[in-house]
């Protein structure tokens, strides 16, 4: 089990994983957001190569209104 | 029968679109979702500000927003509202490039949590970063006129300077900066962003020789934000049409509009 701040609170996950699969572990649905990690966006294309250790910070984000 | 002729010189260009409407429209604060498409249809808008937020895990909330806004079929505007940091700024500009399809980005990094006042040096940081990586940046500024001349040296084709605060509503609350800024850069496109507050308001804006107005506030929080659309939509053809058509000069005296030769009831002499 590892600790990672997710939008920024803590959670539990199960071990270090790539994003592709953290996404997976945190059942969110497969597209219609945008990830960062510890402030630097993680482009779809690099999920699978990019890899989530303990304390990390992940920002998941999705569209709102806006002015 | 009167015949209208059209006077109007119609389209435009931003950020490589050719577009009809001068007037950009906020998505947020209406009163439902159905009014907010509403209000944007009959603004006649041709772009749409969004943002990004936090998702939580299976949520899908957002889903309903973003499907009404691509089904209107105009040009998305993403914010980068909220960012205190110039790698903020650029870290959600990257997000929202991959999640709405565009790289056009409204770049806010406020610097005062109070009057919601833009941060000019990370603005113009971000400002750089973006434009090296392809953006075309809107960049949310105040009137200052080096701040604009900044923006410009970094490759801001398009400056927005602020009216006056967000949401405020205060209309323009200087307008000899504004024009100074539009004098000092002709070939910049200039959209006054945040304060307008009332249907001249952004009149005024359009006769200052601004190229557009972005507002949300304005028509989102009115009694009938539909009808306040219509209005502003109208506001701004009206200031456009007065810019392009040139005003009169301001004198400091009377001066008779009907012509005073022939006035009846006048003599050469004094009884």
């Amino acid at each position: 089990m590892i600790e990672i701040i997710l939008n920024g609170k803590r959670t539990t996950i199960s071990k270090e994983m790539n994003v592709k699969e953290i996404i997976k572990e945190l059942k969110y649905k497969q597209k219609g957001f945008a990830l960062a990690l510890n402030g630097t966006f993680v482009a779809i294309a690099t999920y699978e190569t990019t890899f989530i250790h303990d304390n990390d910070s992940i920002e998941i984000l999705a569209p709102v209104q806006g002015g | 029968m009167t015949k209208h002729m059209d006077t109007n010189s119609n389209s435009w260009e931003i950020g490589g679109k050719t577009l009809h409407s001068r007037l950009l429209i906020g998505s947020a604060l209406y009163p439902s979702p159905a009014n907010m498409e509403d209000a944007i249809k009959i603004s006649g808008s041709q772009i749409v500000t969004v943002a990004l937020r936090r998702q939580s895990a299976g949520e899908g909330t957002g889903d309903n927003f973003w499907n009404i806004i691509k089904s209107l079929g105009i040009e998305v505007l993403p914010n980068t509202a909220g960012c205190h940091s110039a790698k903020e700024a650029i870290t959600t500009a990257q997000m929202a490039r991959e999640i709405f399809g565009t790289n056009w980005i409204k770049l806010e990094v406020i610097g005062d949590q109070y009057n919601l006042q833009p941060d000019p040096f990370e603005t113009v940081k971000a400002a750089e970063v973006l434009i090296k990586e392809g953006f075309e940046v809107f960049p949310y500024t105040t009137d200052d006129l080096v701040v604009a001349k900044r923006l410009a040296n970094v490759g801001c084709e398009i400056i927005m300077p602020w009216g006056s605060m967000i949401g405020s509503g205060k209309g323009l609350m200087n307008p000899d900066n504004l024009t100074a800024i539009r004098k000092q850069f002709p070939e910049l496109k200039l959209i006054v962003d945040a304060g307008i507050g009332k249907p001249s308001h952004a009149t005024q804006a359009m006769e200052l020789g601004y190229d557009g107005v972005l507002l949300n506030s304005a028509i989102a929080l009115a009694h009938d934000p539909v009808k306040m659309a219509d209005a502003f939509r109208v506001a701004v053809e009206a200031g456009r049409l007065g810019y392009e058509a040139g005003t009169m000069q301001q004198r400091e005296f009377a001066s008779p509009s009907t012509p005073t030769i022939g006035t009846p009831f006048w003599h050469q002499f004094k009884d």
